[in-house]
């Protein structure tokens, strides 16, 4: 009796709550025609979730502001198609619940047309299984991970990778070491989690074996008694080249660990614990650095002579003051870049679908600041895909080596590293992509 | 309404009664709000779980952030290797985490205040790195948790939100209604008693060692239910997702609701919803330094938190309460 | 051989630094029967203080002794305007949880302070004196000057502060003004003022941990500084395995805490030190529920 009272409960309130979402949806639809949620014919809204807080933000934090400044030099030119565009900011302190209540509010609170650069491999499968932008056709736009998992499209619909996987520059790196470092005692100490561990199937794929591993936990770097025990453990070993895969409060620890220890082997950095500047920051004098490689897709950012960083350098003198230019500062900027590329490439009458498909369709023509092609396709969202190696000197500034932007790519797959022929295309003049 | 509240009866009739309410209430929201709705009940659950131990038994943990891990951790495996039914995954993930509760909580009987709160912080920063180690727990990109679309006979336009909302607010209900039950039982004057006073407790025959086991199962039980449901909310299932730092905000909802007060979980757990969405406006209106933007929701929070243990210790109803009393005392003298 | 020898001296000068977080913690506890989780914060001030000190006198040693003084009285500070109302208003169940929770809450305060003036901006502490190690026969030992400087300091810290509270009148109030306030009180000790001096003395140990900890870590200070949450975590394990209750129980804890971690990094794996930790923590505690130095809890009345 109770239990069909109850269910007519349901009935009526599900047929109410339908009608209301039916009334709702209705004036929403009469607009979208024209204007699509996010969009007016003055205005962009996107949004971002990072770490701007705690013990995972630093050096991240500083990626809005970056973003910002390249989206106001584009605003002060008069935007793009006469859109200007705003980025709503959202902190998540690096846990998926408050990226996903963040993503929540950007989508039905901001009211944002597209997600850009939300950071976090953890963070971003929890919101793609929870707010799913996918089944609402959101561009979740070049999401800051190396996972290689966010290109598949057939999984994230709407979702575009831009940075290199982590098996790609594993694989990469396997080629690199076997060229130059032949018959030294290798090592590999990486950061015991997906983030190593992709890199441990890359390094596999690629055929490299190390002589010493050692996986630690993320964050133990932190305390007094680790990393000295790594440095002691590679030197028992008698380790030569030592391959680094962790953040870059990891290279700090273990660069001053080794110092305190007279130990110097060729250091090996991954890309992301091998920005300069996040090392200095991290406590590393300069002269440390001497002889350290690392590898990265983007211009080193001390390069003046590349038209792009000395562009990006004169935006943030301008629209960020007072923050160091560095490969966040860089990565930020691109990143803003290839969204202003991408919107322009979607036409006038801005969509979220129109802004897919020209990703889609025409984004390994994009311009960029990276010295690889983007490769994305209508089945792969795969960004960027390939590496170059640089040495930094006494001053902490990286070098390509020989002096020349040496590019390898790959795929995240079995397939071949090769040497890359491609050559950057020229920078759009005033660096305000129009197509 | 007060002497209804006392019987089994009329408490479960209050509590059909306020889910009926939420019922309604969330059919008139907007989908953020439902969607926040269920993330209020989640924490209403995890909230009351401390409560329960604090509060009543007087036992103090800071790492119960270890045991939604476990929860959350067991309802999804068994859902993602059995497929079982979501309300047997919930059932599954309370009964792990009372079991995990039951072997702490044997160690935590032996232990007094200080020692037990380091014990459950050292499990809290330790746990979340035990998924790294072994593949079947996912590694620090978590598991995915599906609890399933809505029953279609809810409608097509039924969202997924509202589902999860639905879930989570019952559940809330149950475990709420059968804590009201259970701290009014014998087995809760039992651990006021401990509580009050030890000595004078096991002198009258209370054996407060398995008292104090029994209340700590029962609060990591409730943990772990919560744990269950925060992560549907999130839909995966990570390390990172149970920092020290939830440990700590599950005290701080506990404090603020009133650590002795069952009824006011409602408050700790709004508060801790709500806050960053207020301070997100506070901070718009301030301007737009980074700095202050980003600091502002810890620094509020933090603020809150020290007024009230400073001027309201015990709760804001327990504070209405004593004031009620006292005036009361007052006319009647 | 020598990775044995480097492994003990790891654990030992690593296990210093958490001796120092846990003698702080322990003054706290004993003076007031308070964990105090501001510590982190506390910590983290002071090392800021030194910090611009350094910037002012260019003498690591001027600014660690104005880090330490200005700690101090943080930490006094605190005692008065929050702690002592705190003590007066809380009775009941909430006395136990109010004060962890206050301290938690100053502890995000003074985050969010430091995070408001000094977020974003550089700050690196160089070493004072070499944290090169000591070179025998063409290896170089996990053992600097610099490492000698802080196991000095928590010798120091150890053997003064165990004077003070065992052969001084000022110590017998401390501790009888901890173990029964109220009779300390009809007794003439000045319990509130006695109090207060405890936890100036912590800030005082803590001022020095973050100190002496940043420039033998990798030198930088940020707001959102991860080693002083940890050292605050860990500090708290060493001072709960020592007892809570004795300074050279701290001392032993932290240095059991550090050589074990060595140990297990070393030999073992470095994938699960926290855990490590932890079981270490609940080994000490299965077989002694008070902590190594910890006295058997007798009849409260």
């Amino acid at each position: 009796m109770i239990g069909t009272y109850r269910r007519k409960l349901l009935v009526a309130s599900a047929v109410l709550a339908t009608g209301s979402l039916a009334l709702t949806a209705i004036p929403a639809q009469a607009f979208s025609v024209r204007n699509e949620i996010g969009v007016t014919s003055t205005s962009i809204k996107l949004g971002i979730t990072l770490p701007m807080t705690g013990a995972a933000s630093p050096g991240y934090n500083k990626i809005p502001g970056a973003m910002k400044a390249y989206f106001d030099y584009v605003n002060a030119s008069g935007g793009v198609n006469g859109r200007k565009i705003s980025l709503v900011v959202k902190d998540d302190a690096y846990t998926p619940t408050a990226s996903v209540q963040a993503t929540n509010e950007l989508i039905l609170k901001d009211k944002v047309f597209a997600v850009v650069g939300a950071l976090g491999t953890a963070n971003n499968k929890a919101v793609a299984a929870l707010v799913n932008p996918g089944r609402r056709g959101i561009p979740d736009l070049f999401v800051n991970t190396g996972f290689s998992g966010f290109a598949v499209k057939k999984s994230y619909p709407t979702t575009f990778s831009l940075f290199p996987s982590y098996v790609m520059e594993a694989k990469i790196l396997s080629m690199y070491i076997k060229d130059k470092f032949p018959g030294k005692k290798l090592a590999l100490l990486y950061q015991a989690d997906d983030f190593g561990r992709d890199a441990l199937a890359g390094f596999k794929t690629g055929g490299l074996t190390f002589d010493t591993y050692i996986p630690y936990a993320p964050l133990s770097q932190a305390t007094p008694t680790v990393p000295p025990t790594w440095i002691s453990k590679l030197q028992a070993a008698g380790s030569e080249v030592v391959v680094l895969f962790g953040v870059s409060s990891a290279t700090a620890a273990a660069l001053g660990a080794a110092y305190a220890k007279s130990y110097r082997p060729q250091w090996i950095l991954g890309s992301v614990g091998g920005d300069a500047t996040a090392i200095k920051l991290a406590g590393v004098p300069a002269p440390l650095f001497t002889g350290v490689q690392t590898a990265s897709f983007l211009p080193a950012p001390a390069d003046a002579t590349d038209e792009y960083v000395k562009l990006f350098q004169t935006i943030n003198t301008k629209y960020n003051p007072g923050v160091t230019f560095d490969n966040n500062i860089l990565a930020g900027m691109n990143t803003a870049f290839v969204t202003v590329q991408a919107i322009a490439a979607a036409g006038k009458n801005l969509t979220r679908k129109a802004l897919i498909a020209a990703i889609e369709t025409k984004g390994s023509t994009f311009a960029s600041a990276g010295l690889t092609p983007m490769a994305p396709t209508a089945t792969s969202h795969a960004g960027y895909n390939g590496y170059w190696f640089g040495t930094y000197d006494g001053t902490a500034t990286l070098k390509p080596n020989d002096g020349v932007y040496t590019v390898y790519t790959t795929d995240s797959g079995a397939g071949a590293v090769v040497k890359s022929t491609y050559k950057r295309p020229a920078m759009p003049a005033n660096g305000l992509p129009t197509n | 309404m007060h002497k209804l509240l006392h019987s089994n009866f009329g408490r479960f009739v209050f509590f059909i009664f306020l889910g009926f309410i939420i019922f309604l209430a969330g059919n008139r929201v907007d989908e953020l709000r439902v969607y926040q709705g269920a993330t209020l009940a989640m924490f209403v659950v995890a909230i009351s779980s401390i409560i329960l131990l604090t509060g009543y038994s007087g036992q103090v943990s800071l790492g119960h952030g270890a045991l939604l891990a476990i929860g959350g951790y067991s309802a999804v495996l068994a859902r993602n290797y059995w497929t079982l039914p979501i309300w047997v995954c919930f059932a599954i993930a309370v009964l792990v985490a009372a079991a995990a509760g039951a072997v702490l909580g044997t160690a935590a009987a032996r232990l007094s205040g200080p020692y037990l709160a380091g014990t459950t912080l050292a499990l809290a920063v330790g746990l979340p790195s035990i998924a790294n180690q072994f593949s079947f727990l996912g590694g620090e990109q978590g598991l995915l948790f599906d609890v399933g679309a809505p029953p279609i006979s809810l409608g097509a336009d039924f969202s997924p939100y509202k589902w999860y909302f639905w879930i989570a607010a019952s559940a809330a209900l149950i475990a709420l209604w059968w804590l009201q039950n259970i701290v009014r039982s014998r087995y809760g004057r039992t651990w006021r008693a401990v509580r009050g006073n030890e000595i004078a407790a096991q002198l009258a025959g209370i054996h407060s060692g398995k008292a104090k086991t029994l209340a700590f199962t029962v609060s990591s039980g409730v943990a772990g239910l919560a744990g269950a449901l925060l992560a549907m909310t999130i839909g995966t299932v990570s390390p990172s997702a149970f920092p020290l730092t939830l440990s700590f905000s599950l005290l701080t909802g506990a404090v603020l609701s009133g650590v002795t007060t069952l009824p006011g979980v409602m408050i700790g757990a709004v508060t801790l919803v709500a806050t960053p969405e207020i301070s997100h406006a506070i901070s718009n209106r301030l301007g737009n330094s980074e700095a202050v933007t980003t600091n502002l929701p810890g620094l509020l929070v933090s603020a809150l938190l020290i007024l009230v243990v400073m001027l309201v210790p015990n709760g804001p109803v327990e504070q209405m309460r004593s004031m009620r009393v006292r005036k009361n005392a007052s006319i009647s003298r | 051989m020598f990775t044995f020898i480097d492994t003990v001296i790891i654990g030992l000068t690593s296990g210093a630094v958490y001796s120092l977080m846990a003698i702080s913690l322990v003054l706290v506890w004993r003076s007031t029967r308070v964990i105090n989780f501001a510590q982190a914060g506390q910590a983290l001030l002071s090392t800021y203080i030194g910090y611009s000190f350094i910037g002012l006198f260019d003498s690591y040693w001027i600014a660690l002794f104005f880090a330490i003084v200005l700690g101090a009285g943080v930490s006094a500070l605190i005692e008065i305007l929050f702690m002592r109302t705190l003590f007066k208003r809380n009775t009941g169940p909430i006395a136990g949880v109010a004060p962890i929770i206050a301290t938690l809450g100053l502890l995000g305060l003074i985050h969010g302070l430091i995070g408001i003036f000094m977020g974003g901006k550089e700050a690196i502490i160089r070493p004072p004196v070499s944290n090169v190690g000591y070179t025998i026969s063409g290896h170089t030992l996990a053992l600097s000057p610099l490492k000698l400087v802080i196991v000095s300091a928590v010798l120091f810290l150890m053997i003064s502060l165990s004077f003070i509270f065992t052969k001084t009148n000022i110590g017998l109030a401390l501790r009888a003004s901890a173990y029964s306030p109220e009779i300390a009180r009809l007794a003439g000790v000045k319990v509130d003022a006695i109090r207060t001096l405890g936890w100036a003395l912590a800030g005082a140990a803590g001022a020095a941990a973050g100190m002496l900890q940043t420039p033998n870590g990798t030198g930088a200070l940020s707001p959102d500084s991860l080693e002083f949450s940890l050292l605050l975590v860990l500090g708290f394990i060493a001072a709960v395995i020592g007892g809570l209750e004795s300074l050279v129980g701290a001392v032993i804890g932290g240095l059991l805490l550090g050589l074990v971690l060595a140990f297990v990094i070393m030999y073992v794996s470095a994938t699960l030190p926290f855990m490590t930790a932890f079981l270490l923590l609940l080994g000490v505690l299965l077989v002694r529920p008070q902590g190594i130095m910890g006295r058997k809890v007798g009849r409260r009345a």
